[in-house]
């Protein structure tokens, strides 16, 4: 515990000492502009970072924040008359405001539509900048000189420290945010939007966030920018600086400080990389060299396909090859950026800092942090048999898809405490009606009640918040977190520290509480050993109980179990029968959709059953049973002899 | 006498706008069989404009330079597919979006290198002369691009509706795993959509390279219109991307009148943002039910 800490503080503080000292040793203007840029791109790579790899999603607006800001650090400068912070605070807040306006209409999107978004808006960023002449300058472009600050001239040097000060808050800031609930929560809507609202999270708030928050670290960036260069043209922030942006993070490491800080790098360094002749021929020789060794690798381990492997080596060897055909490899350096981007893109995903984070933690032996004990369950989920009468109503609800009647006049009303069972053959309506419980539809007709009070329609977020939580037919994890992470993102009134302190470092505590918590829910699961296993990588049955345990993280008075037992092994539906026991004993409500009737004997006080959107009988399992008109609906037409009285 | 103006205005920009939608129709292709689409592809219409004058250069005639044209565009699309889309598509990731965008920056900076960064004139055999229909002047050429654009998009439409293959692609868009277990590849399919694809995006690019003159730049200046003209349309929206088209072509132009050619990008932008804001799916596209 304290290696690790020692280890990964330690690495920090020395790359921060050794950085600030540079100045102090090496006297020359060249080196410090590009140690100025180095941090100005640091910071701007971590709020790309954001989206890019918190997020998932590919960001071509970057660039234009950066514009944006440092248009605004430049114009309150020279018009307003601004210092260097209040002109720094203007650009962070245009940043903020333009990311967040920018999110709204970008929220409902995905992948490319979101990447259409997002560069329409960079291409109009550019043109109002150079049509704007008379704010702006236009082509011409904006000079400005560095205003002095606390009475003091700025200096290349005090310039230096100031942007190094700022990308160090900027670091800690975002360790201890992506670090919180903010952070798993940026990570979950990237992996399912769905449950991402079924868990009460609530996709849209942290979308918006997590794109203004990359957007004004985007345009803080640009303020320095601006006060480094001291000259701006609308040019400059193109489609070809956004392109070296996203290989600058995606060759650095996605979802990584230190990826964003060695992705800053390379940028900076990277055009006078190329004006060398020798040092271009032994980057790309390396290069070649570590595409056969990781693509030889895998096809031996057989971890990748082989396109995986062999599409960096020819990416590489025509890098190589290319480098002794043509005379100026300036003039080629797009070709030669797009080149060895694609190579990490296919060959490395989780860039070169993931690639290396893995392989260091193995090196020193660093271990993921310890966990806490597990709390208690009672003080999870405290047990309530006391209540009785109904919890949930549904009177005469319709849902109509077009012409399909995918429910058509379902009225139910469940016992507090009960499990109740949810039955029909394929197609009879049963998911549609917990789908317009749980808010995924709204229904065409028809009310909802949660202990009398309607329940919000068609919003899975505000009826997760209203108490309901539920599971899913297919599997909606967040694959890529942990299954501790998974069920700590669903914990319900655990995270209550607001955002400025959770920046500050103050949601520690509340973090450990809440694993604990977690910790009892996965013990409850079976899953207390594979706490810190990616959800992606356990068992179907795992994943099953894993997505039990995180609705129960919601603490509801209504759980939803769409078909647990759907592809489990014999044994782990026993298994998952004795959860459910152990779910009714804390008082839990919960409607149960299966097909192994078996279970529904087992465990349910009352059976609903649907069929062709309508209810055809209820009543306990037994008496359902034997209902001729069930028997007929999974049967089709028997003679009346063999029907049991 | 100002109406004249704006009305010629309107059709110059409107028979540009067809342009526009060849290179969009292009999208909703592979949008169709994969729901991807090339980043790029202002990047193919530009190469292949380059490497047919090329072709010119050598002395070929114009009616064999097209089929050759034609020919690396669909061979460039079948690049990018098995380059930039396959491995994602078969990781369900989204990573052919920068797969694609960094085959656009392969292209240009290689078009720059062997090219040059210079416009150059494209010869064509048919006349630039215009000639008046109620006062408004047409040119030839421009309508050349007219017949071109719809003579492309039928014979697509023809062969997507009346031949086998065509079916097989038609199943593919409609439903990807049903298709497969009726024994149709996928993966072929999609092989053929994005060789369409490319040959559609020469196609643009023979068509309007008379007209705008064929240079590296001339990739980033179609590409957000024919985006425009998808989004806005709806990436499934068949015809739908010939009347967008068209209003979109005839806006820009009045734009670049009104407020100066700075501003021509401008609307097909603001359009762009405020459909996917409003109706992500397009103005004829379909709206999907969320299922779980």
């Amino acid at each position: 515990m304290l290696k690790r800490l020692l280890l990964l503080r330690g690495t920090e503080l020395v790359a921060l000492v050794l950085l600030a000292s540079i100045p102090l040793v090496v006297n020359n203007s060249y080196a410090l502009g590009l140690l100025t840029l180095l941090t100005i791109y640091g910071i701007l790579l971590i709020g790309l970072d954001v989206t890019v790899g918190y997020l998932g999603q590919v960001n071509l607006a970057q660039a234009a924040f950066l514009g944006l800001g440092a248009y605004a650090a430049g114009l309150s400068v020279t018009v307003l008359g601004f210092g260097i912070p209040a002109a720094l605070g203007v650009s962070m807040l245009i940043g903020l405001v333009m990311g967040a306006l920018l999110a709204f209409p970008a929220l409902r999107l995905e992948g490319p539509q979101f990447a259409l978004a997002t560069l329409s808006f960079s291409a109009l960023c550019t043109t109002v900048l150079n049509e704007w002449e008379s704010l702006t300058g236009g082509a011409q472009g904006l000079s400005l000189s560095r205003p002095a600050m606390l009475g003091h001239a700025m200096k290349a040097s005090g310039f230096y420290w100031l942007c190094l000060v700022l990308l160090a808050l900027v670091w800690m800031a975002m360790r201890n945010l992506l670090s919180s609930q903010w952070g798993r929560a940026f990570e979950a809507l990237r992996d399912s939007p769905i449950a991402t609202d079924a868990m009460g999270v609530g996709t849209f708030r942290h979308k918006v966030a997590g794109f203004a928050l990359g957007s004004s670290l985007g345009g803080l960036a640009g303020g320095l920018y601006a006060f480094n260069f001291e000259y701006l043209q609308p040019q400059t922030f193109n489609y070809d600086m956004m392109v070296v942006l996203l290989l600058g993070v995606v060759l650095g490491g996605r979802k990584s400080l230190w990826g964003a800080f060695f992705g800053a790098s390379l940028i900076v360094l990277l055009p006078n990389l190329l004006s060398s002749r020798l040092l271009f021929e032994i980057i790309s020789g390396l290069g070649f060299l570590l595409a056969v060794v990781a693509g030889g690798r895998g096809l031996l381990k057989k971890t990748t396909q082989p396109f995986q492997a062999i599409a960096p080596v020819v990416a590489m060897g025509i890098l190589v090859a290319g480098g002794f055909m043509v005379e100026n490899t300036e003039n080629w350096r797009k070709a030669i950026f797009a080149l060895m981007l694609f190579s990490v893109v296919v060959g490395l995903p989780d860039g070169i800092m993931g690639f290396a984070a893995q392989y260091l933690a193995r090196l020193f032996g660093i271990k993921s942090a310890a966990l806490p004990a597990a709390s208690m369950l009672d003080d999870v989920l405290p047990a309530n048999t006391r209540d009785l009468g109904v919890l949930l109503e549904l009177k005469n609800l319709k849902r109509y898809f077009g012409g399909v009647k995918a429910v058509d006049g379902v009225s139910i009303s469940i016992q507090k405490g009960h499990v109740h069972g949810l039955i029909g053959p394929n197609g009879s309506g049963k998911s549609t009606v917990v789908n317009v419980i749980s808010g995924l539809y709204a229904p065409t007709s028809g009310e909802v009640l949660l202990l009398g009070k309607p329940l919000p329609a068609g919003s899975l977020f505000s009826v997760a918040r209203a108490g309901v939580s539920r599971t899913f037919q297919n599997l909606q994890l967040f694959g890529e977190l942990s299954a501790l992470d998974n069920v700590m993102l669903a914990l319900k009134d655990a995270y209550r520290i607001p955002v400025l302190l959770v920046l500050l470092g103050f949601s520690r505590a509340e973090d450990r509480r809440a694993q604990a918590e977690a910790l009892a829910l996965l013990e409850l699961a079976g899953l207390a050993d594979q706490a810190r296993v990616r959800a992606k990588d356990l068992t179907y049955g795992s994943q099953r109980f894993l997505e039990i345990a995180r609705a129960l993280a919601r603490k509801p008075e209504l759980l939803i179990l769409d078909e647990p037992a759907a592809g489990l092994a014999h044994p782990d539906v026993a298994v998952l029968v004795e959860m459910i026991r152990t779910i009714k004993r804390r008082g839990i409500t919960t409607i149960l959709i299966e097909h192994h009737m078996d279970v529904v004997s087992k465990l349910c006080d009352q059976v609903t059953v649907v069929d062709g959107g309508q209810v055809i009988a209820r009543g306990t399992p037994d008496e359902v049973n034997r209902d001729p008109q069930v028997i007929k609906a999974y049967l089709g037409v028997v003679p009346d002899e063999i029907i049991p009285a | 006498m100002n109406s004249i103006i704006i009305v010629q205005m309107a059709v110059s920009g409107a028979l540009m706008g067809l342009v526009y939608a060849l290179i969009a129709y292009g999208f909703q292709l592979t949008y169709a069989t994969s729901k991807s689409i090339n980043f790029g592809q202002g990047e193919l219409v530009m190469l292949s404009a380059f490497f047919s004058l090329t072709l010119l250069d050598a002395g070929l005639p114009y009616w064999l330079m097209v089929p050759g044209g034609l020919l690396f565009g669909a061979m460039m699309g079948l690049v990018v597919e098995r380059a930039c889309v396959r491995l994602s598509l078969e990781q369900k990731s989204e990573g052919w979006i920068l797969l694609t965008i960094i085959f656009g920056l392969l292209s240009f900076s290689a078009a720059e290198n062997i090219w040059g960064r210079d416009d150059r004139p494209f010869p064509s055999p048919i006349s630039a002369d215009a000639f008046n229909v109620f006062g408004i002047s047409i040119t030839p050429l421009e309508l050349s691009v007219a017949i071109g654009v719809f003579a492309v998009m039928g014979l697509i439409e023809l062969f997507k509706h009346k031949t086998l293959l065509g079916k097989a692609f038609e199943a593919v868009s409609a439903d990807r795993d049903a298709a497969e277990l009726m024994g149709i590849s996928a993966t072929r399919t999609i092989m053929l959509s994005f060789g369409l694809s490319g040959m559609v995006a020469a196609m643009a690019g023979i068509l309007i390279s008379p007209i705008t003159t064929v240079g590296p730049t001339m990739a980033s200046a179609l590409i957000l219109k024919a985006f425009s003209v998808a989004v806005v349309a709806g990436l499934d929206s068949g015809f739908g991307v010939v009347l967008i088209g068209i209003a979109l072509g005839a806006l820009e132009s009045l734009t670049s009148f009104y407020l100066g050619s700075g501003w021509r990008e401008a609307p097909g932008l603001i359009l762009l943002i405020m459909a996917l804001a409003l109706r992500p799916n397009g103005v004829f596209g379909k709206a999907n039910i969320r299922k779980v």
